[in-house]
């Protein structure tokens, strides 16, 4: 998975996301394609892939594996890979990067790296984003900017999301609505991470850009860079303050997370997480020479839990040995082995 | 958060009217705050002034959906759908609805100046990325920018004399960072790392240092 490779600032940063949106002239928008529509733009989109070194896949076509690989890989959500419209997605060669065909918008154009790199992850989206405007009339006005589906994407078109792991900021008092106003003042947005089953992913937070309009992609960039260096700052001297003042029970917290993890037989996903965050915590400013675990080691852990289809694609009595099948994989990442 | 009006950020007063947000000016502008600023005065008379009713719901209407029946002619969406879903149909969509989503944007960005690139070309973007935070030492190779190689590169034709000096390079900015970075928050392997590196370098202050540091967090 793209998200295992080494990243930048991965203690805090989980991946970064850019999702670039386009449509192409002559259709209307997915919400109001007929199927013939959706047929014209998915053969349209193969055709300019072709010379790109994407291949095309349909949604409807895709066997289990093949969903459980794109959901897995934070490509699309459940509901989308299991529904009948007629979508479809162009991927190539390097990890984390792909199209997909008729969405919200006739293509959305995503790059996923690793860490705190949105500079690289728009640089991959925007340069495939320019070959399919080179062969394709692409909706586009002076006053508007790139015609999107969604009000809110139309301008560039670009959105950048950031995971984030936020432990520190969490537990500390008033830091996440400190957090908040700043990024609001880049005209940013930070969110707490929710589950489709609405269950709440303890200490990960989304930031997303709010604007799309009255600056250019370098200004996009520049302010990422900037509000993610602030949250990074903030996180660590959050975290450097509660396992400076709280040493004795972040160390018991600490190690009592590593235990469960590494031994559990039964666990659910916001188990994990919360212990997943206790991990995280001390990691850097406590004495962790008993345990034998690292960061690279901890977000695999957080991504693999956070996003197993499995969790949802299980039906009837092999939903009740979720949380023994997601024990023994939390096992197995623990003791450094990859089950999947 | 911005005024729904005029896209100014609003601070600790606003003013939500029939569900739209606005600030100060804005308010007394519509003379909305009046009707607020009179509630007091309202609960000493033994009725309320009956006239302020109607001029209530005109200025409501006025900042909401100018006309709700208008239909975009290519799709059939209405501002109905619009607002419901914050989706629209078609391209024709922006023409019919020109002004409700001015007003939109205007709400959420604050500015409806389109400033990006224009189709068909990359945008030109460089990373202003070259301080790491304190703890994060080495860029690692994944996240290095791959399009950057030249294709003989990326073929794997790149002469051996080449690579020396780009791991010196490497080398030197990895002991520079080191050396302004605050030590008590870099991790213990990259303080290994960074101490091999710079005894290779024949830095051995620096290496002395990062010895220090690893020596006296086993200690501690």
């Amino acid at each position: 998975m793209w998200y295992e490779n080494e990243g930048r600032n991965t203690d805090v940063v989980l991946s970064t996301k850019v999702i670039i949106n386009r449509n192409i002239k002559g259709f209307p928008f997915p919400p109001k394609m007929s199927d013939a529509d959706r047929e014209n733009v998915m053969g349209m989109a193969r055709q300019a892939a072709g010379s790109m070194g994407l291949n095309f896949v349909r949604t409807d076509e895709l066997d289990d594996n093949a969903k459980k690989d794109l959901y897995d890989q934070f490509f699309s959500g459940y509901a989308f890979l299991n529904s009948n419209a007629k979508t479809g997605y162009l991927l190539g060669k390097t990890e984390g990067l792909g199209v997909i065909i008729n969405s919200t918008d006739h293509l959305s154009i995503i790059s996923m790296v690793p860490g705190n790199d949105a500079a690289l992850a728009y640089k991959r989206a925007d340069d495939l984003a320019a070959k399919f405007e080179q062969c394709m009339d692409i909706a586009f006005s002076d006053r508007f900017g790139f015609l999107t589906s969604q009000i809110k994407t139309v301008g560039t078109g670009v959105q950048i999301m950031a995971t984030l792991a936020l432990p520190g900021i969490e537990k500390t008092q008033g830091a996440v609505q400190v957090l908040g106003q700043r990024a609001e003042k880049y005209d940013w947005q930070m969110i707490p991470m929710t589950r489709p089953d609405g269950i709440r992913e303890n200490g990960i937070y989304i930031l997303s850009n709010l604007a799309t309009l009255g600056l250019t992609e370098q200004e996009l960039i520049d302010r990422a860079a900037k509000v993610i260096d602030d949250i990074i700052k903030l996180e660590d001297s959050c975290r450097k303050n509660i396992c400076t003042k709280k040493k004795a029970v972040i160390e018991d917290q600490y190690y009592r997370a590593y235990a469960v993890l590494k031994y559990c037989r039964r666990i659910e996903v916001p188990e994990v997480l919360t212990l997943v965050n206790w991990l995280r915590l001390g990691q850097k400013y406590i004495d962790t020479s008993d345990a034998d675990i690292d960061f690279k080691t901890i977000n695999k852990l957080t991504q693999k839990v956070r996003r197993n289809y499995d969790d949802y694609a299980r039906k009837g009595a092999r939903k009740r040995d979720a949380s023994a099948e997601r024990a023994a994989l939390v096992r197995d990442i623990m003791r450094g082995g990859d089950r999947t | 958060m911005r005024c729904e009006r005029c896209g100014a950020l609003i601070g600790n007063s606003y003013v939500r009217f029939n569900g739209t947000l606005l600030c100060d000016n804005c308010a007394r502008d519509l003379k909305i705050d009046e009707i607020f600023r009179r509630q007091n005065s309202m609960l000493e008379q033994s009725f309320p002034s009956l006239s302020e009713i109607p001029s209530v719901f005109s200025l409501g209407s006025e900042l909401d959906f100018a006309n709700a029946k208008i239909r975009c002619p290519r799709c059939g969406m209405t501002l109905k759908d619009i607002d419901s879903s914050g989706q629209l149909g078609c391209i024709e969509c922006y023409n019919t609805f020109n002004e409700t989503i001015l007003k939109n944007i205007l709400k959420r960005q604050g500015s409806s100046e389109y400033l990006g690139r224009k189709p068909g070309k990359a945008a030109e973007t460089t990373s202003n990325v070259t301080e790491p935070v304190p703890g994060q030492i080495p860029d690692a190779p994944a996240a290095k920018d791959v399009s950057a190689k030249t294709p003989a590169q990326a073929a794997g034709e790149e002469k051996p004399q080449k690579v020396q000096p780009d791991a010196a390079q490497d080398d030197k900015a990895i002991l520079d960072r080191l050396r302004k970075a605050d030590l008590g928050t870099v991790p213990d392997d990259v303080l290994e790392d960074g101490m091999k590196r710079a005894a290779a370098a024949e830095d051995y202050d620096l290496a002395a240092r990062l010895r220090d540091e690893l020596k006296s967090r086993k200690e501690g």
